[in-house]
Parts: structure tokens; C-alpha cells; sequence
């Protein structure tokens, strides 16, 4: 039995603990958001917030979810107002946006430890993969966000 | 010796067989009253007017994050006449273009050319619904059509200023017959309003919040998982399973054993082309699944078996050996030969003549969304969720597997995580069928793991080419001999003989008949991607022997002097020299190649060409690649700068092209610097993004993109950047005193 607040919902699953929390995420609590792209931590694709820092779910087990804090691409925003969602929007970053949940994850993140990151904080920041190769937009829409002071902690 | 020339044109003629004249059959969703449907009405297969006075654009292709949602929606919107704002998509119904002969025209997601083909369709058919609602509002109204006018979702009557909303119009113009295309009046290009402009892609926001649904999102009441394990030798069989570790896990985990099978082709295949040879068939493994509540419970019970394999005849098999009888396979004279003068007696009078040999390994497209089907097989029929880069195969492939008519196989297209080729095969789907038929009325998703998506996949092909080349007293490239060979594939010559440059003498052979245990796939660039940087790279170091900036050959060779009198398609010929000559002053002029001073340790390279498949296609762009690098103390390579300069003519969204051509290099730069296939003991050795890596964020470089002016037909884009960028880079490498590339993956020591 895993207790955790996700995305501000109080939530109890029944789960073998070392089930990978991206799977709780999207086959028990519906969450299609957070995305599998390798299953063993190297994409991103699955990032998720557990008490405010990115992890990646898909390697994180759900045991050590208990009694935390989740937030889920659904959880940033109601309508994608977030001011990383708002620059990825402007900027038009996303291809076939299958990695920009997880991405757009690590850079509220990067953001909230690093308002203003330059070009070497984004690149030790991002370590996710994006096949379509957005990285220029990315990086151009994390300057754009920190400029309009997204860095604000999550609420 | 003469010369042999593919003619392939056929392809169109027996492809594009529909025609926009065609009457279009109605198929009413709605009931037809004067008052605003409250079902949206469908028209002509091409669009729905929802009832909120919105517009549902169909797409017949699939969204691998292309744009293609957006750009056919531009095109079709354009003609009628609505706001970008209202506008929605859903994707087509491949039966409805089976059952209409082929009535979108073009439905398979390859080769870049959705925007080429579908440029007259799209907005024949927009201008076709326009025209039908109007007509609507004429007979509703009994004023004569000519007072009317459409925008902006509304029919507007001239004098009155009454109007009708296409939702109050739509069930009333189902019944009107639409024009015939040949009377229709497109609009001219100086009154767009949508095309050529950079509306916001339809998924702009869904992309942002994770809503955009892939097939891996798929849910279906009472749906389980499963899990699969190929044979990891192409080829095996199960010689045992043991499945008894299952009863005891939980999640109700229940075995499978798939057999291996044909699932269709990767192409379509003109009439009259041996499929075998034109595309590539999609033979999937014998497999072993497990089907649980959730995927994770099938995964472990995959790893909870004991699965014995037949690794059958390719066992011993290695890509190192494979590579050296390609090698070797360049000793003989090869199967297909073009050539030109008499290259031996330019050979013996040369002043100098060079050598290389340049290689290429296997690849693996990699989409990053991991492949899926969802299936339901029930007495009404089968029921698919999935992306598909070739759907409407997929649905004639599952009505063969399961007996059932084609009208009972209904494919649902999701959107695709990436597809960069890899989903043009149906195996996945074919799979997800032959499980669910197993458990009748339980939909089931099957979904690979990243590992099975790398060991499992279908490959660009290794290839092996050998180049020679003559130099005159005169510092002139007398003789050019390219001789490549490929693993077993579909036809990917064009890449070594679609060179746009024409020499005096010239020898190039091709041969693809080695067999290879790795099934061949389409690779984002296809063959060009193969070939275009080693053509480019040996005429570079050509260049460089004779002391010359390589800029000032492509501007020699694009003359059209040089190109020979009895080139059989002289005047397309003399265009594309044109053209690419035009691209490449153009790019000089951009890039001030010829004014800037180049550091040492830095370098420049240069690369201008189209990817057309064969003269005459008319589908590629003309561009060029232009990369700055910096070669540091510690031998480590910097990227400065990627500069692409493309053609495309018409751009329909001039930021979805330069998105296109962005992403187009950082696939370039993960060809050219990590991605390699390789086999040992008939198993591929890579297995997830460790050893088979992405480029990521540190190391992509600055991208600057130039679209020249154009007109005309859109041409191809999704690919374009990816071939021009591996031959500009592996160029610039040289330039600034690193090593010769000559086989990719690069290795700098
Ligand atoms: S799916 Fe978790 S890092 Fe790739
Ligand atoms: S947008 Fe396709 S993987 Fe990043």
C-alpha cells in the first residue's frame, strides 16, 4: 500500500513496491502525460517532480514514493499556463512532442534551483533525450522562461 | 561500355492513380435540416463541420511530429475559407481510401513528400466543400450563388449582409454535387491568407501539458498488456519455453508464442515492380509474449521464463564479416553499371589519381516512442489502435491474418512518438493482432521495451563504397569511380547515382544483393544518407589534393557545360545545375564562405545538392550545408555552427520547414557521431540509449536556417537536413586539420 500526494490529490495504491513509479503514473492513475521512452533512466522522457526535484520515473520505484510529494506534467498547470509551458508555446518547441512533458519537467526544475541558467547550466541541467532534435528551441525557450521569472517554486 | 538509367517515373503513374477530379462519394453523419446540425457533418471524406461551427480537418498521413496536421490543415482551410482558430484534426480512415481508389492520393508517410502530393488534393477539396456550401446557402436561400461570398467559417450574402454558418449549411450541402476540380478557381498565391505563413501548429498547446494522444496511450475498457521477447538471432524459433514460473506472479501473466510472419511491405509497390526488390518485406521473429494486467507484471513474466532458442543458420553471423565480404564484394565488377567515356585510358593520363574507401553500419531509426499496438479482435472484427507510417497496409495485412474482409479491420491512427521510418513496417501491428486473436473480446496493448525496439528493428544498410578519381595536367577531375555495395535492401542506387555532378569519364556501380540477417528499414535521408557524405567527402579530399576550394568545383561542375549532350534527360539535367548552382552562390553569399578567414585548428565545409530519387521526380528541394568546427588542444571537436540554405519552393509554414531542417541536423549529428548497429554471434550487441545514444543538449550546435525564396510546388523537407549535414561536417573536420572521415560513426583519434 504506496501513499503519496500526486498533483495535489492524496492517492493510495496497491502495488508491488519496486513497480516503477512511471507505471503507477500511467497505467494506475491514468496519467498518460509522463511518457516511457528506454525504461532504465537515460531519456528523461518519464520525468516527474517527487518533493520538487526531477526524477526519472521510469527508475525510481514506487516504494520510495510513500508518504511524498508527485507532480505530473498534469499537475504544473491547469491549461499549460506555466511560464515553461507558455515559452515552449511561443516558440513553437515541440515536434512530435513525446519527450516535452519530461522535458518541459527538467526545466521547471533547472529553473526553480537556477533562475537564470546560461548556455552551460542548460546543457548540465537537460540531459534528456529529444530524437526529433528540438534542443535549440529548448534551450532558447529556458532563456525565455527564466526571463519571465518562471523560477518561481511551485506552489 | 553504355550507360543504364533506372526510369522510375512509372512509380507516380502507378501509385497516384486517383484522380481530384473524381466525383467523391457523401457519406452524411448528420441529419439533414435547415437548422445547425447537432452532428457534425462530414464532407467528401476531407473534412467536419462540427456543430460549434468548428471545422475537423482529416489528415490522411500520420503526425510524426512533421507538422503534417497543421500543414494539410493549412491547405485545406485556405480554400475554405475558415479561421485558422476553429480549426481541428482527426486522421483518416484507411478504408475509406482502399475502398475510394486511393482517393487522398498519398496516405504512406515516407520519403517527404506529403507536402508535394497533397498540395492540389488538399485544397481541390477545400475549394470543392466551399464551393458546395455556398451552394447551399444559394438554394436555402433562393438567391442566386453569385451574391454570395465565404469567410471565416460563414457564407456571406453580398448585399444583405445576412450569412449562414457553415454548421447551419452542412447538412443541406452534403447533397449537393461537388464541382468537378477542373472548374474549380484555386486561389492564387497572393491571396493567401494561411498558407505560407507560420500559423501555430493544431498541437501547439496539447504538446505542452502531455496531451497529445500516442498509441502507447491507448486505453480500452478491460484491456491487458503484454510484453514480447524476440529471438534475438533474425531468424530463430522457440525450440522451448517453460512458462510454469508464471503462477506464481501476479497480474494474472499468461504466455504466448508468436511464429513469425510476413507483415507487408515498408512501400508501395507500383505495378509491374517485384515487391521484393522495389520495397522491402516486414518479416517479424518468432517471439515469445506475456499478457498481464499491467505491462510491468508482463515484463516480469517475461524475465520469469525459460525460453530456449533454435538460433537457426545466422548464429555465427557478425556484422565485422559482413562488412568485409561488402569489401570484398568490390573487387569484381558489380551488377549495376553506369558509365561514362573511358575511365582506364583517363586513368593511365592522369597526373595524379586518389583512392579512399568509405564505410557505413547499420542504423536503427529509433523513434523515441517506443513501438505499440493496441488490438481488439471480437465477432464484429478487429479493432487497431496504433501509429502507422503505412496504415493503409497495416489494415490489408490484418485482414489477411485474420480472414476477415478489409471493412472489418478498422485501424484508429494515433499519433506517433517519432517515426523516421521505422513505422513504415507493420510487424508491430501484425503482432498485436496475432495476440489478441488468441484472447477474443480482450483488447490487448502490446508494447516493446527499448531494448527489443534496438535488437528488433529494421536498418539503414551497412554499405561499403570505394571511390577512385583522375586528376589532368590541368588540376581537372578527368575520371570519377564510385562503386558501392549494400546489404540486401529496397532500391537505394539514387544515392550513389543521382550525384549531380557529371565528369568526363565516369564509372558507377551498385550492388545491394548480399544478404544480411538484419532486415532492411527506411532511415530518415534514406539512401542519400548512406551516400551523399561519401560522395561529397571523397570529392573534397579530391579537391583539397589539387589545392582548391572545394565551393569553387561544385561551382565549375553546376555549369551546364558540363553537363554531356546524351545525358538522357538533358534538359532536367541542365535545370537541376541550375538550380543547385543558384543554392549554392546563394549559400556563399549567406555564409560569406568566400570572405571569411578561417582560424587554425578551424574548418569549414560545404555540401550542396537535392536528394532526388530519380531525374525528373520533381519531389526533392535543392539545398546546402554549410558547418563550422573547432578543432581544441585536447582533440575534442566543437560544432560552431550548422548553416542550411534549402529550395523547397512553395512553403506552406515557413517555421514547421525551419523546425524540420533543425531537427534534421541533430539527427545528422547522432548519425554521424554515436549510432552504429552492430552483430556478433547473430545478436545485435546494442540495447538502450547506453550504447546506442542520442545526441543530446550539450552537444547540439548552433543551427542557422536560410529559406530562399521559391515557388511552385512544395517540395520535400522532413529529410533534407540530414544528409547535407553529415558530408558539410565530416568536410569541415578535414578542413581544420582532423582526420579524414571515411566511416561513421566518427571517431576524432
Ligand atoms: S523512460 Fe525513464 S529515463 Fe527513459
Ligand atoms: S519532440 Fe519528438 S522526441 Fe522530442
Amino acid at each position: 500500500m504506496i501513499n503519496m500526494r500526486v498533483n495535489n490529490q492524496d492517492i493510495t495504491v496497491e502495488v508491488d513496491g519496486d513497480t516503477p513509479l512511471l507505471w503507477v503514473i500511467r497505467d494506475a492513475l491514468k496519467l498518460k502525460g509522463t511518457k516511457f521512452g528506454c525504461g532504465v533512466g537515460q531519456c528523461g522522457a518519464c520525468t516527474v517532480h517527487v518533493d520538487g526535484a526531477p526524477v526519472r520515473s521510469c527508475s525510481f520505484p514506487a516504494s520510495g514514493a510513500h508518504e511524498r510529494e508527485i507532480t505530473t506534467i498534469e499537475g504544473l498547470s491547469a491549461h499549460g499556463e506555466h511560464p515553461v509551458q507558455q515559452a515552449w508555446q511561443e516558440l513553437s518547441v515541440s515536434q512530435c512532442g513525446y519527450c516535452q512533458s519530461g522535458m518541459i519537467m527538467s526545466a521547471v526544475a533547472l529553473l526553480n534551483s537556477n533562475s537564470s541558467p546560461d548556455d552551460a547550466d542548460i546543457d548540465k541541467g537537460i540531459t534528456n533525450i529529444c530524437r526529433c532534435g528540438t534542443y535549440v528551441r529548448i534551450r532558447d525557450a529556458i532563456k525565455a522562461a527564466a526571463d519571465s521569472h518562471a523560477g518561481e517554486p511551485e506552489s | 561500355m553504355s550507360e543504364f538509367k533506372l526510369d522510375r517515373r512509372s512509380f507516380l503513374g502507378g501509385i497516384l492513380t486517383a484522380s481530384a477530379v473524381a466525383a467523391f462519394p457523401i457519406m452524411v453523419c448528420g441529419v439533414s435540416t435547415a437548422e445547425a446540425s447537432e452532428q457534425p457533418v462530414e464532407i467528401l471524406y476531407w473534412v467536419t463541420v462540427n456543430s460549434d461551427n468548428s471545422v475537423t480537418c482529416i489528415i490522411p498521413q500520420s503526425e510524426l511530429g512533421q507538422a503534417v496536421t497543421t500543414t494539410i490543415s493549412q491547405l485545406l482551410a485556405e480554400e475554405l475559407e475558415v479561421n485558422w482558430s476553429t480549426v481541428r484534426t482527426e486522421f483518416y480512415d484507411p478504408n475509406t481510401n482502399l475502398d475510394n481508389n486511393n482517393m487522398y492520393v498519398w496516405t504512406t508517410t515516407i520519403g517527404s513528400m506529403s507536402a508535394h502530393y497533397l498540395f492540389d488534393p488538399a485544397r481541390v477539396a477545400g475549394a470543392q466543400i466551399r464551393t458546395m456550401l455556398v451552394e447551399a446557402a444559394a438554394a436555402h436561400s433562393g438567391w442566386p450563388v453569385s451574391s454570395f461570398v465565404a469567410s471565416e467559417n460563414f457564407v456571406h450574402h453580398k448585399t444583405t449582409g445576412k450569412k449562414f454558418s457553415y454548421a447551419e449549411l452542412a447538412p443541406l450541402a452534403i447533397d449537393i454535387a461537388p464541382p468537378p476540380a477542373d472548374q474549380l478557381q484555386l486561389k492564387p498565391a497572393g491571396e493567401w491568407k494561411l498558407i505560407g505563413n507560420s500559423v501555430d501548429r493544431v498541437d501547439l498547446k496539447a504538446a505542452t501539458t502531455g496531451s497529445i494522444q500516442y498509441g502507447i496511450d491507448v486505453e480500452v475498457p478491460g484491456m491487458r498488456y503484454a510484453a514480447i521477447r524476440q529471438c534475438p538471432v533474425f531468424g530463430g524459433k522457440i525450440k522451448n519455453l517453460d512458462d510454469s514460473a508464471l503462477k506464481n506472479l501476479a497480474g494474472s501473466p499468461v504466455a504466448v508464442r508468436l511464429g513469425g510472419g510476413h507483415a507487408g511491405y515498408n512501400s508501395p509497390v507500383p505495378e509491374g515492380e517485384d515487391p521484393d526488390l522495389w520495397a522491402t518485406p516486414a518479416i517479424t521473429s518468432d517471439a515469445v509474449v506475456v499478457v498481464a494486467d499491467t505491462w510491468w507484471q508482463a515484463e516480469k513474466g517475461l524475465d520469469a521464463l525459460k525460453i530456449e532458442w533454435d538460433e537457426g543458420t545466422h548464429k555465427n553471423h557478425s556484422s565485422r564479416s559482413l562488412e568485409n565480404t561488402l569489401s570484398k564484394k568490390l573487387d569484381a565488377p558489380l551488377s549495376f553499371t553506369m558509365s561514362r567515356g573511358d575511365v582506364d585510358a583517363a586513368m593511365k593520363s592522369a597526373s595524379r589519381t586518389h583512392k579512399a574507401e568509405y564505410r557505413y553500419p547499420f542504423m536503427d531509426p529509433a523513434p523515441l516512442e517506443p513501438l505499440n499496438c493496441t488490438a481488439l479482435f471480437n465477432k464484429s472484427g478487429v479493432t487497431i489502435w496504433s501509429s502507422s507510417q503505412y496504415a493503409d497496409e497495416a489494415v490489408r495485412v490484418v485482414a489477411e491474418l485474420t480472414g476477415l474482409p478489409r471493412n472489418q479491420v478498422s485501424f484508429r491512427m494515433m499519433n506517433a512518438g517519432g517515426g523516421f521510418g521505422r513505422l513504415a513496417e507493420n510487424d508491430f501491428v501484425y503482432q498485436a493482432v496475432q495476440i489478441a486473436m488468441e484472447f477474443p473480446d480482450t483488447p490487448i496493448k502490446l508494447l516493446w521495451s527499448r531494448e527489443e525496439c534496438i535488437r528488433k528493428s529494421f536498418y539503414a544498410p551497412l554499405t561499403v563504397a570505394r571511390y577512385e578519381s583522375a586528376i589532368d595536367s590541368d588540376g581537372k577531375i578527368s575520371a570519377w569511380v564510385c562503386r558501392a555495395a549494400s546489404v540486401q535492401g529496397g532500391d537505394q542506387a539514387y544515392g550513389a547515382t543521382e550525384f549531380p555532378f557529371y565528369f568526363p569519364n565516369s564509372l558507377i556501380e551498385y550492388d545491394r544483393s548480399t544478404p544480411s540477417p538484419l532486415p532492411f528499414g527506411w532511415m530518415r535521408g534514406v539512401g542519400y544518407t548512406q551516400h551523399l557524405w561519401m560522395n561529397f567527402g571523397f570529392l573534397d579530399e579530391v579537391a583539397r589534393l589539387s589545392g582548391k576550394d572545394p565551393a569553387n568545383v561544385y561551382r565549375d561542375l553546376l555549369h551546364e557545360s558540363k553537363v554531356p549532350l546524351d545525358t538522357s534527360e538533358y534538359d532536367i539535367a541542365v535545370a537541376r545545375a541550375k538550380t543547385l548552382r543558384r543554392v549554392l552562390e546563394e549559400t556563399l553569399k549567406w555564409t560569406a564562405w568566400d570572405t571569411t578567414a578561417v582560424p587554425r585548428g578551424s574548418g569549414r565545409g560545404i555540401v550542396v545538392s537535392d536528394s532526388e530519387y530519380y531525374a525528373g521526380y520533381g519531389v526533392s528541394s535543392a539545398k546546402a550545408a554549410v558547418v563550422d568546427v573547432t578543432i581544441q588542444a585536447d582533440n575534442s571537436l566543437s560544432i560552431d555552427k550548422v548553416s542550411i540554405a534549402i529550395d523547397c519552393g512553395t512553403v506552406i509554414n515557413p517555421d514547421v520547414v525551419k523546425a524540420q531542417l533543425e531537427g534534421g541536423v541533430a539527427y545528422a549529428l547522432t548519425n554521424a557521431f554515436h549510432s552504429e548497429i552492430t552483430v556478433k554471434d547473430g545478436r545485435v550487441q546494442q540495447s538502450n540509449f547506453h550504447d546506442y545514444p542520442i545526441l543530446r543538449m550539450h552537444e547540439m550546435p548552433k543551427v542557422d536556417i536560410k529559406i530562399l525564396p521559391g515557388t511552385g510546388t512544395p517540395l520535400s523537407v522532413g529529410e533534407d537536413s540530414v544528409p547535407i549535414t553529415i558530408a558539410a561536417l565530416t568536410n569541415a573536420i578535414a578542413d581544420a586539420g582532423g582526420p579524414r572521415v571515411r566511416s561513421l560513426p566518427i571517431k576524432m583519434s
